[in-house]
């Protein structure tokens, strides 16, 4: 009988809910305001509102995820876009905005000129060559690309291209120094015993540093134990501007873009 | 007996300054060769740092500690390496928990497992995830069962060999339960053991009509490995439903069993059930605690056991042979113990619609927190409830999947914390102790009593200290030879993990959860 009452009252909220949808669709079925001036006038909200947790182009930061990638983890419809953006998502960072209706629509015809995904379609390069490319260079010494293997040094490359352009795949490859990510800075540290310490910057607060030694030791140095400390913001990977260039560069673009297509295919079924 | 004493002595002694599986020794005794903080000190202890998880959930875990770095889990899904000199981490692993993941008891993990550069977990949605030691990042992920069954996995995974053993957890969802061991390097499932028999398995019998297919027999507590005999031990959970016995008759094997199984092979060298046909949810999800004792005049490699079901008991670890049983807390369902070491019930125990008062209550005498054995000392302490009683309610249930299938419920004195002490409704009032029992009779050598339960494990260290705490929100210091009170701090939340010690840059250091935060303690200065 317990059981009978609770599935009758399910009934009844699951009616009222799609009712509820409905509603909605009615009213807001599809972006009304997407022409090129609504994006240029929703990239400003968004350098105003968003890009200090979802970086200036988007592409994501500390606390926030990427929106390049023409998918989006709280549902990628023009409706929970909507939601998303005036309500927020329960449980994280990202809180609601109190934006007019139109603002909304144009932040969501921006976020939708930056996908990714279409973009790395029109990578020139070959990517079956561009595999090659990163063996030869060997790449895989310091990154994953997704297949099991790979070294942990670099970032993880499995689904590069759902997060990044390829002008900015390009840019890391032939000046990776352009722009690093902050869990890659290095520390440079002299302790007092004369000894010189270097290796990834893990974290820091007033009194100490955790850094990741060459070799993969984790160490903790207290700055009350350094003759002086700097935060190297250069990437440690070498630059392949001489290395890899024309054909091979837009190879190698063309298969880091293609990495994290499946995973972005699977998103969005 | 000296010569063995003196063998595990050593073998804490090597790996000393770490702590580096679940049970923090091989013998799996939550035993510490390391002696700077000692009873003459102890009263010296100051914190050093407390790390805070980001979750309100309460750790269960017991933190891995190598080379001055701290490995642990957060609730729910969160690995972590820490600095063990400031707190500070170094890393942080995150799993999303996905929407519909069930777990019983709280979204808690119980610890990792390492080998060389690889640390291991398994998540609330039923992976066995590897991640590299350096950097957390995932070197590769498992499917272990499918959480939406109504399988988990809180289980702190062992490594043996180039195996990493788990299980998972969800004996109140009807699941079918296993042991499965996975390649280190790939992940690759190597051998799986069913905890429930499937058809043309022996004991397999033991399950009536389809019951097996929903009987339980979850793993969700660590086990142990004899490398000599090459056996690994495990503590399986209930039968499901839980408090409906007549929905399977039988004894319903593995449940409430310790399987001795071929760690290459999986294979069952031997079994013992403890409670077979339990009717009160008495999981036998204990550490196994290898120790090699003179037992009547012959060596034995023996295995301590306190159980949920109220019982202590000594068995040999080679053949599974009982060597003795003997309740350690009040038990009102069972006679005793025959001379193969089954329990005679007491007829009028079973669950029942108006519902049956019984000792000990649902969550047992004991339950899956660490005990602790002093090669010191001699002794076996184990964390009890005393005098603690609930009344079993048992009524039918179809199975559906992933959906709670307990047959019944216990009710009774399991309110929130911060409420009045959970065993003041009876009676006569009852209350948690921390037991020395002297393994080679069973009875008891001292006790240490609180006021309310407690869920958490005991440590004991060369320095002849006795390290736990309770929900109260104590952590405290015990003479281990004695019981007496040397120390003890107000931590401000449930302690419901084991204490563990190692030392770095020469400094011993004691560190342990209570609510959602770690504190690390060591001796002040001058001490």
């Amino acid at each position: 009988m317990r059981r009978t009452v609770t599935r009758l009252f399910s009934l009844i909220l699951l009616f009222s809910s799609a009712a509820a949808v409905e509603a909605q669709h009615g009213s807001i079925a599809e972006a009304p305001f997407s022409t090129p001036r609504d994006v240029a006038a929703g990239k400003q909200s968004f350098r105003s509102q968003c890009a200090a947790c979802h970086g200036l182009d988007g592409s994501g930061g500390a606390v926030a995820p990427s929106l390049v990638s023409g998918t989006f983890k709280h549902g990628g419809s023009d409706e929970a876009l909507f939601t998303v953006i005036t309500k927020g998502v329960p449980g994280t960072a990202m809180t609601g905005f109190a934006l007019d209706g139109r603002e909304v629509w144009q932040l969501i015809a921006f976020l939708r000129s930056l996908n990714v995904a279409r973009s790395a379609a029109k990578a020139p390069g070959d990517a079956a060559k561009g595999a090659q490319v990163y063996q030869a260079n060997g790449c895989a010494r310091c990154h994953t690309n997704g297949s099991g293997s790979g070294g942990f040094d670099g970032p993880d490359l499995s689904e590069i291209g759902a997060r990044r352009t390829l002008a900015q795949i390009e840019q890391s490859i032939v000046d990776p120094d352009a722009d690093v990510d902050a869990a890659y800075w290095s520390v440079r540290a002299e302790m007092k015993s004369g000894q010189t310490v270097n290796g990834i910057r893990m974290n820091e607060d007033m009194d100490s540093i955790q850094i990741r030694e060459p070799g993969g030791r984790l160490r903790t140095l207290m700055k009350a134990d350094l003759t002086r400390f700097e935060i190297v913001r250069t990437s440690p990977m070498p630059s392949f501007k001489d290395k890899i260039s024309g054909a091979d560069l837009q190879n190698l673009v063309a298969y880091l873009a293609g990495l994290g297509a499946a995973a972005r295919e699977a998103e969005n079924k | 007996m000296r010569t063995l004493l003196v063998s595990l002595i050593l073998a804490g002694a090597a790996a000393a300054q770490n702590w580096t599986t679940y049970n923090g020794t091989a013998q799996s005794t939550h035993y510490s060769g390391l002696d700077q903080i000692k009873t003459s000190n102890v009263a010296g202890l100051e914190l050093r740092w407390v790390s805070q998880a980001d979750s309100l959930e309460k750790f269960e875990a017991t933190p891995l500690v190598i080379d001055g770095v701290m490995y642990v889990t957060e609730p729910p899904n969160t690995a972590v390496a820490l600095d063990t000199r400031t707190g500070r981490p170094y890393w942080r692993y995150e799993r999303p928990v996905p929407p519909g993941n069930y777990v019983c008891c709280g979204n808690v993990n119980r610890g990792l497992a390492v080998q060389g550069d690889t640390i291991f977990m398994g998540t609330l949605d039923a992976y066995l995830v590897a991640l590299d030691r350096a950097t957390g990042r995932k070197k590769w992920e498992t499917k272990v069962a499918e959480y939406s069954h109504g399988y988990s996995i809180t289980v702190a995974p062992l490594v043996v060999k180039d195996k990493v053993i788990l299980g998972p957890a969800g004996g109140e969802r009807g699941i079918s339960g296993f042991l499965a061991a996975y390649d280190t390097r790939t992940g690759k499932e190597v051998w799986k053991f069913h905890t429930i028999p499937q058809p043309g398995e022996p004991g397999h019998e033991t399950w009536s009509g389809d019951s097996w297919k929903t009987g339980g027999g979850s793993t969700w507590v660590t086990g142990s490995y004899d490398p000599e005999l090459n056996l690994v031990y495990w503590g399986i959970g209930n039968p499901g439903p839980d408090w409906n016995p007549a929905a399977r008759p039988g004894d319903n094997l593995y449940t409430d069993s310790v399987v001795a199984l071929d760690a290459d092979t999986g294979k069952l060298k031997w079994h013992y059930q403890f409670t077979p046909h339990d009717e009160w949810d008495f999981d036998a999800v204990q550490v196994p605690v290898l120790v090699d004792l003179n037992w009547r005049g012959k060596q034995r490699k023996a295995m301590l056991w306190g159980n949920r079901n109220g019982f202590f008991y000594v068995l040999d670890r080679s053949s599974g042979e009982f060597l003795l049983g003997k309740p350690f807390v009040k038990q009102t369902w069972s006679k005793g113990l025959d001379d193969s070491g089954r329990p005679m019930k007491i007829s009028g125990t079973s669950p029942s619609i108006a519902g049956t008062d019984l000792y000990p209550g649902v969550q047992g005498g004991t339950n899956w927190y660490a005990p602790s054995f002093s090669p010191r000392t001699g002794l076996f302490y184990l964390t009890a409830w005393e005098n603690y009683h609930t009344s079993y309610y048992s009524w039918d249930q179809e199975y559906e999947p992933g959906k709670s299938f307990t047959g019944g419920s216990a009710r009774g004195p399991i309110p929130s914390l911060r409420r009045e002490p959970i065993i003041r409704w009876g009676p006569e009032w009852g209350y948690g102790v921390i037991r020395a029992i002297n393994p080679l009779n069973g009875e008891k050598v001292w006790e240490y009593k609180m006021l309310d339960v407690s869920d958490a494990g005991i440590l004991t260290t060369a320095g002849d200290l006795l390290f736990s705490g309770n929900r109260e929100g104590y952590f405290f210091a015990l003479d281990a030879k004695t019981g007496k009170e040397l120390w003890k701090r107000y931590l401000g939340m449930q302690v419901a993990d084991s204490p563990i010690t190692y030392t770095v840059d020469g400094v011993q250091y004691v560190t342990v959860a209570a609510g959602h935060a770690l504190f690390s303690f060591a001796l002040g200065p001058g001490r």
